[in-house]
């Protein structure tokens, strides 16, 4: 039996993982309402960490015990390996609470269209582009036509690498982007970058110092953050933590932690 | 409730957009976390001018006892790392020395840090130094050379926390901090398990970094209780000579 067909397999009981809190922080006080979604969650294998378990029930659990509700989730399959069978992959595990993140093969986007065409019409929202695993620079042919081709299908596009590089490729083309790895030290570059850019969002995930959650809201508002975690790759309570302690309001946390991303993908 | 002390730290502003310069800053966000010491070293003095941010730490060290210091030494002027050691070590406020590769631009393994070592062992000094992929391992023939030098790998190496783990199984005298922005799933709970417990330290680079960061990596390493005790004070206390009974800031928190 392939590796993918195992995968597409797997029970995924969300009811065996209820949202709970489970940090035990000598007494310091936290948010405890649960986050509703995360936009950084994969399943499946991915090479440099075969030593962690990646199946959905093993990222279900994670999630859970960090009060996740849900996420949009992407196979490492199609990051790797072969995009069409990594949707399929992402489309048969990513059901409510949580969401499909489908992918296109950066290194072959002959296909792109018809592969985007195919999420469409299975009801995909959201496509991440895997673009230093795929050795795709944001000025590639390859990579500026999933862009454009993503983009006039109005999917939100979920995208890896260095903002600062990045967010050419899609400004000034009314994109609606979540870029996954805006750094504390990149601040200032994103919140320019995005001030005449509605459609662009950070995820909280590498936001973290004091003050970088509460800077981008403070400059740009609530609708241009995202909360985000890299679970299973990524230690799950760093960007938990940071979130419960964010100096927000109860407002502007709600859409940090779901409503942004809902409101993006045109989700209820 | 149990006494935090945070390892590595910085005191004063870094050139991103970021407003966390003032010492208050570094005193909200140990308060947030429960960290009851933090050893900092002035940002100005890792990234630019060595001597006068050490003055300037001094400074603000001086009426702030949860905080202590590391003297910035920069392996490119060991005439003014000695002159600064000798006025500062001694002091209650500096416990030990912080050197960084990136902004000096010389490696561990230069011929510049090979000469800073030796002259640290002349003060059998506690070493935060930089660490960043396979350079840990250079540490091991500084130590070994050097046998009064006790380092701190900051960073555990960030992206090769494995090889970190190795490092510190060879030498009793090199100690891990797992502060950084790179999160990778199980690294505290792979290096808990590859590294001897007492050489395990917490740090968080704050407040360049929020602790949050810190605290989250070791939360999902499930430590037992008797090594997240180690790591999350118990060693530093060991390593820095800090009297506990006698401390009027960690005393009370015991």
């Amino acid at each position: 039996m392939h590796r993918h067909l195992r995968l597409a397999s797997a029970a995924l009981d969300l009811a065996a993982h209820p949202t709970t809190i489970h940090h035990d922080l000598w007494g310091i006080p936290l948010r405890t309402k649960p986050i509703g979604l995360d936009c950084d969650v994969l399943v499946g294998t991915w090479p440099p960490r075969a030593d962690l378990s990646m199946t959905p029930d093993a990222v279900a659990a994670r999630l859970a015990r960090s009060g996740i509700a849900g996420a949009l989730v992407a196979s490492g399959r199609g990051a790797w390996f072969d995009d069409v069978e990594g949707n399929d992959e992402t489309l048969s595990v990513a059901t409510d609470p949580w969401l499909p993140a489908g992918t296109v093969n950066l290194r072959n986007a002959l296909r792109a269209e018809s592969e985007l065409d195919r999420l469409v019409a299975a009801g995909v929202r959201a496509v991440r582009l895997f673009a230093p695993t795929q050795g795709a620079d944001p000025h590639f042919p390859g990579y500026r036509h999933v862009v454009a081709q993503a983009a006039a299908r109005d999917l939100t596009l979920l995208v890896e690498g260095d903002v600062r590089h990045a967010w050419l490729a899609y400004a000034g083309r009314g994109a609606k982007v979540v870029f996954l790895d805006v750094h504390a030290y990149h601040v200032a570059d994103f919140v320019l970058a995005a001030r005449d850019e509605p459609g662009f969002v950070a995820s909280t995930r590498l936001l973290n110092a004091p003050d970088s959650i509460e800077t981008v809201v403070g400059e740009l508002g609530a609708a241009h953050l995202a909360f985000g975690s890299r679970t299973p790759l990524h230690d799950t309570s760093p960007s938990v933590l940071r979130m419960r302690r964010a100096r927000l309001s109860d407002v502007d946390w709600d859409a940090v932690t779901g409503g942004t991303l809902r409101t993006l993908l045109g989700v209820a | 409730m149990h006494p935090v002390i945070d390892v590595h730290g910085h005191w004063g502003p870094w050139f991103f957009a970021m407003d966390i310069g003032s010492a208050d800053e570094n005193l909200r966000v140990m308060d947030e976390w429960g960290i009851s010491l933090q050893v900092v070293s002035a940002a100005e003095a890792v990234v630019y001018d060595a001597p006068g941010g050490n003055a300037r730490l001094a400074a603000v060290l001086a009426d702030r006892p949860r905080l202590r210091g590391y003297v910035v030494a920069n392996p490119n002027d060991l005439a003014a790392t000695r002159a600064d050691l000798d006025r500062y070590l001694g002091t209650e406020a500096f416990v030990g020395v912080k050197i960084h590769t990136g902004y000096p631009l010389r490696e561990i393994s230069s011929p510049q840090m090979r000469d800073l070592f030796a002259l640290l062992d002349e003060y059998a000094a506690v070493v935060l130094i930089h660490t960043w992929g396979r350079d840990v391992l250079d540490l091991l023939p500084l130590l070994s050379a050097n046998p009064r030098v006790r380092a701190i790998a900051g960073h555990m190496a960030a992206t090769r926390w494995d090889l970190a783990a190795e490092a510190a199984s060879a030498c009793d005298r090199l100690y891990l901090e797992p502060s950084c922005s790179i999160t990778d799933a199980g690294q505290v709970a792979y290096v808990a398990e590859h590294a001897p417990a007492g050489q395990l330290l917490f740090g968080t680079d704050a407040t360049l970094i929020d602790p949050a960061v810190s605290v989250g990596l070791v939360t999902d390493a499930d430590l037992t209780p008797e090594i997240a005790e180690r790591l999350y004070w118990r060693n530093a206390v060991d390593l820095f000579g800090l009297t506990l009974p006698a401390d009027p800031v960690l005393g009370p928190r015991l």
